[in-house]
């Protein structure tokens, strides 16, 4: 009996609750829950990436992800769960076609990830050597790469700079408090369900 | 049946897991009908994404160390972090304008597009 | 001297502008001055008489300066003042200007215009007063057989009187030919205005076309002549170009500098004789320096006593006229034409009748003093330029106008008709004493014509106003309910019979006219064709026809007993704004041409008269034609150093002869007119009946209207009908016939449009419309379904990438 593989085993183990979480959400009809599992998806995501090597971005994906965008998804949740759209819905139409679809295309996806004999089995053994990534990174995104000798990210990262402001500022601008437009006949929200 | 345990992972595994998710977040997408799920779908989308990009950036998931994409990877999964992010803010904001016009977060009530 | 020549110009063209401004004036705010404009009359009269004092101050001061001279016969150049006012522009070498000739001749012309004028603008407020309210026009039925009722005229009228007075002072003054054309139709188109006053009769408006287009015919001769003096002399000037002291600017070899166009023809270097200009002969092909042969035909006035017995060679002369002289005679007869339109002599003369369609101080105005006056003063104002030829053309044209006017007046019954005639008549007299050399004669008739027959007209008026009719049928007895009118229309009656005590003095008329006989006798003496006495026969009998259809209009419509009893108790004299001219006029024709010493019309006229012209001449082509010098014609004075005792001898004869002649002819007239309708010893009805052939010859005025209707009208509306069905058939055929075919191909092209075109489209556009539709359901706008369809469709790639096309 080999030995057993504890990376095997953590990724396994991150895997199996990247996964069951990412179905919880899709089949949580109550938008909070949704909320939740989503964090815990994304957690065991950022696990993923720390047993892959990538630590600077797993811990980009808690602090950004989970602490950041997910804090967002819930303020966006509390501000419009009125006790009507908590749980909306879905008919069971709609429920099989996404089924069908998203079967299909999981299919096909898992066929084309086992069709590469190179990508079955890596060399986890090296895991426990991998370096830091934080400071290459660092260096990468300020357009030095040692590693490679090549240049490296400085313009993408100055252009990502600039769509945050211009987000920031559009988001501020789209979610501003509005006068309440008066309720006409042609306003789709008037209109009885 | 070989003991999964016993062997090394591979990218092939985390494409796997990749899949999963990001087939969650299509289906999230197809069936809800609260714009915040759907909004949470497309996270999941692009997590499932990253996952590849971290993958194929390994230096030791795959037999041949020289093919990984190395430290792009990462780089372009933070950016996809990132893009992630502002594409949330804006997804909130419009859809608290949408409640704001609508009364309502239902997807399906905002058919003024429809032919 | 220097005075004058800055003095004078300014002094004539006040009085000449004054009306313009009058009539400037009343065009602007006629119908608010006053009531119906009545103030209008007020200003034309004050602007007219204001003209008047200004030219009795010119000739105040004309006398002033150069009354010494009167009375002297001079020989030489004549004392004129010319320049420019203002040039209107230059083109090439043809400059236009406003410019001045200023003679004695000028001066009287302005005394004698602006004097008839002022009396007829008084006369006229006193004529015209109906037209100061509503005017109901007695002579016009509507269709639905009502009266016809317009507002008032009244200051239209003197609108028109003002602008004309202008357009007539502007030929007299003019110092160019081209500002005489100018002028000369604007006397045109204000006797068209006038005549036409009543514009809504059918007749007053027909006389106003004719007047108009008959004088049109006159001015394209003049327009002819005009070009054949310009292009052969550069000039249109009338006299030589003057510095600011009225002296002639000279070069340096001492010849004129800048001559006009006297100067270029009777030149100071020839002795002021005839020749024919450089710049003519040149035109004609000759050298230009061609003055052999024709000078010997001119002798100044020491030869004039050759007169009599010319013995010119008839080889260099008979039909070898000088290089350019058939152009100087082609200028001169179209001058003479525009002078025949405007004056109405015969063949032009049939407007001058109908124009008294016109209101009666019109008449007065245009027709008999001025107007007509223009064409008459216009020859002697040309008079150096005008070769014997076209003196004799002159002569023949006065002479064939003077009999036949003359004897259609003795029928005519329409009282203005008949003074019509009797102006048309004396024109007559006027050319025929220019044609056969008397300058003097001829301008002297129109001077005194102008007084004694604007006179006539205005009694006329006065007689109509009171009556309302024109036919002296209807008239009679008038003696007693209007003394004023009758007794000043018996002088002037007196005036143009030339009555008077033989040898001594008489009216005005008495004088002009035993000038123009004796000058006639004079011309017919000198020529020794007999052909040419027929001028002073005809100018004999002329005098006792005047005479009797004078007298026949006096008589019947003041003598004898009323004809119409209902007009005659209705008949009244006129207001006194009206008898008042009427007196006026009555004295000057009365004493305008009695000969006292010094400044006596004759004398103020021979001062102008041109340089040369009392040198005896002869024609170069007709070399039988002579011209003898018009001092000769009468008693030549005691300080006349120049004249023999022959020539003495036979001027007395001839004045003599010639004072007996016009006396006994007026006699004769006056006599048988008393016989006829004073006395009725011989009843006219009776004479009518011996004589109908004679009577409907000339009650139809010679049939010259039928004659021109016959020729000239009913050619022309032939033709034009002709034209007219070809414009109607032909033309309207063409023109219609592509429309239909335009109409024919567009209503295909429609078609094509409409079937082919538009259905190409129409069906592009239904299947693109039906697509959409089928497509419109696709886009539910539920989000769900547009993931599903993206997952769907990269499913869909993936597989076909895969198993499929297996990549």
């Amino acid at each position: 009996m080999d030995q057993i593989n504890w990376h095997t085993f953590f990724f396994l183990l991150s895997a199996l609750g990247a996964c069951t979480f990412a179905l919880m959400v899709v089949f949580t009809s109550n938008i909070v829950r949704m909320a939740f599992f989503l964090v815990l998806s994304l957690t065991s995501t950022a696990g993923l990436f720390f047993l892959a090597g990538a630590d600077f971005v797993g811990a980009m994906q808690i602090m950004i992800y989970v602490g950041g965008t997910m804090v967002l998804l819930v303020f966006g949740v509390m501000l419009t769960a009125q006790e009507r759209f908590v749980s909306l819905k879905t008919s069971g139409g709609t429920w099989s076609l996404a089924a069908l679809a998203g079967g299909a295309l999981l299919a096909v996806l898992l066929q084309t990830a086992f069709s590469v004999d190179d990508w079955k089995a890596g060399d986890t053994a090296q895991a426990g050597q991998s370096q830091t990534t934080a400071t290459r990174i660092g260096l990468g995104l300020l357009g030095a790469r040692f590693d490679e000798g090549t240049s490296g990210y400085l313009l993408p990262f100055e252009i990502v700079s600039i769509h945050l402001l211009v987000v920031l500022i559009g988001a501020a601008y789209l979610a501003r408090a509005k006068r309440r437009a008066k309720p006409s006949a042609d306003n789709p929200a008037d209109r009885s369900d | 049946m070989t003991n999964l345990l016993t062997q090394p992972v591979g990218v092939s595994h985390y494409m796997a897991v990749g899949a999963v998710m990001f087939v969650c977040g299509i289906v999230c997408m197809a069936t809800k009908r609260n714009a915040l799920g759907v909004l949470m779908g497309i996270e999941l989308v692009l997590n499932g994404a990253n996952i590849n990009f971290i993958a194929f950036g390994s230096a030791y998931l795959q037999k041949d160390s020289a093919m990984s994409l190395g430290l792009d990877g990462q780089l372009i999964a933070l950016f996809v972090i990132v893009l992630a992010a502002a594409e949330a803010a804006v997804a909130l904001a419009i859809a608290l304008n949408f409640y704001n016009n609508h009364h309502s977060i239902d997807v399906d009530r905002a058919d003024e597009l429809k032919g | 001297m220097e005075d004058l020549a800055a003095t004078l110009p300014m002094l004539l063209m006040g009085a000449w502008l004054l009306p313009l401004v009058s009539f400037a004036l009343i065009v602007f705010l006629g119908p608010s001055m006053g009531k119906a404009g009545i103030k209008a009359g007020y200003l034309a009269t004050a602007a007219i008489g204001t003209s008047f004092l200004l030219s009795m101050a010119a000739l105040v001061l004309w006398l002033n300066g150069h009354g010494s001279e009167l009375g002297t016969s001079h020989h030489g150049q004549t004392t004129y003042y010319t320049g420019q006012w203002y040039s209107l522009m230059e083109i090439g070498n043809l400059k236009l200007t406003i410019g001045y000739y200023i003679d004695s001749l000028t001066i009287g012309m302005f005394c004698m215009v602006t004097l008839i004028a002022t009396c007829i603008h008084f006369y006229a407020q006193g004529y015209m007063h109906d037209e100061l309210h509503e005017f109901t026009d007695p002579e016009i039925t509507t269709s639905d057989g009502g009266k016809f009722t317009r507002p008032g005229r009244y200051h239209r009228f003197f609108q028109y009187m003002s602008l004309f007075c202008f357009s007539m002072l502007g030929v007299v003054i003019s110092g160019n030919l081209a500002m005489t054309f100018v002028f000369w139709e604007l006397v045109g188109i204000c006797s068209y205005f006038l005549i036409g006053f009543y514009i809504e009769r059918k007749s007053a408006c027909n006389a106003a076309n004719k007047a108009f287009i008959v004088n049109r015919i006159g001015d394209f001769g003049m327009l002819i002549g005009m070009m054949a003096i310009w292009a052969s002399l550069g000039t249109f000037n009338f006299g030589d170009e003057q510095d600011a002291t009225g002296q002639v600017l000279r070069n340096e070899q001492g010849d004129v500098a800048n001559p006009g166009i006297f100067s270029h023809v009777r030149s100071e270097k020839n002795h002021y004789a005839l020749k024919v200009p450089a710049g003519m002969a040149m035109l004609a092909g000759g050298d230009g320096d061609h003055d052999g042969d024709h000078d010997g035909h001119h002798e100044d006035e020491e030869g004039a006593q050759q007169a009599e017995h010319h013995d010119h060679d008839t080889a260099s002369s008979g039909g070898s006229a000088p290089a350019g002289y058939y152009l100087l005679i082609v200028a001169g007869l179209g001058i003479f034409c525009g002078c025949v339109g405007k004056s109405a002599q015969f063949p032009l003369h049939t407007w001058l009748p109908d124009a008294m369609e016109g209101p009666t101080p019109v008449s007065a105005l245009v027709h008999s003093a001025t107007m007509v006056a223009a064409g008459v003063f216009l020859v002697g104002r040309f008079y150096p330029v005008f070769a014997p030829e076209v003196l004799l053309v002159i002569a023949s044209v006065g002479c064939v106008t003077l009999f036949m006017a003359a004897t259609i007046a003795i029928t005519a019954t329409d009282i203005k008709r008949v003074l019509a005639y009797s102006t048309v008549s004396q024109l007559g007299y006027m050319m025929l004493a220019l044609g056969v050399g008397g300058w003097m004669a001829g301008m002297f008739h129109l001077l005194t014509h102008a007084f004694f027959k604007s006179l006539l007209f205005m009694c006329s008026g006065s007689v109509i106003h009171a009556v309302h009719t024109n036919d002296m049928t209807e008239m009679g007895g008038l003696r007693k309910k209007m003394p004023y009118t009758a007794i000043t229309m018996l002088i002037g009656c007196l005036a143009i019979s030339g009555a008077g005590i033989p040898f001594l003095i008489g009216f005005s008329g008495f004088h002009s006219k035993d000038a123009i006989i004796a000058q006639a006798l004079n011309f017919a003496q000198a020529n020794d064709n007999p052909l040419f006495s027929i001028f002073y026969y005809v100018a004999a009998i002329g005098a006792a026809i005047t005479a009797f259809y004078m007298f026949r209009l006096w008589y019947m419509t003041f003598a004898g007993k009323p004809r119409n009893q209902e007009r005659y108790d209705h008949a009244h004299e006129s207001p006194k704004v009206m008898y008042v001219p009427l007196i006026v006029l009555a004295v000057f024709a009365v004493g305008v041409g009695w000969p006292i010493p010094g400044p006596s019309v004759t004398n103020l006229l021979e001062q102008a008269r041109p340089a040369g012209t009392v040198a005896t001449e002869t024609g170069a082509v007709l070399t039988g034609l002579t011209y003898p010098n018009e001092h000769h014609a009468h008693p030549i004075p005691a300080g006349d150093t120049h004249a023999t005792d022959a020539e003495r001898k036979r001027a007395d004869a001839i004045h003599t002869e010639a004072n007996l002649v016009a006396f006994s002819t007026a006699l004769a007239g006056f006599l048988l007119a008393t016989m006829f309708y004073g006395l009725r010893k011989i009843d006219p009805t009776d004479v009518r009946q011996q004589f109908a052939r004679t009577y409907r010859f000339l009650i139809n005025k010679w049939w010259f209207d039928e004659l021109y209707d016959a020729i000239f009208v009913r050619p022309v509306l032939v033709l034009a009908k002709m034209i007219s069905w070809n414009d109607r058939t032909v033309l309207d055929g063409i023109v219609d016939g592509s429309v239909r075919t335009v109409k024919l191909v567009s209503r295909i092209d429609n078609l094509i449009d409409r079937l082919l075109v538009d259905g190409l489209v129409n069906l592009i556009a239904r299947w693109t419309y039906d697509i959409g539709a089928s497509l419109r359901s696709v886009q539910s706008g539920k989000l769900s379904w547009y993931v599903m369809a993206i997952v769907v469709g990269t499913v869909t790639l993936f597989v076909m990438a895969s198993f499929v096309l297996r990549i």
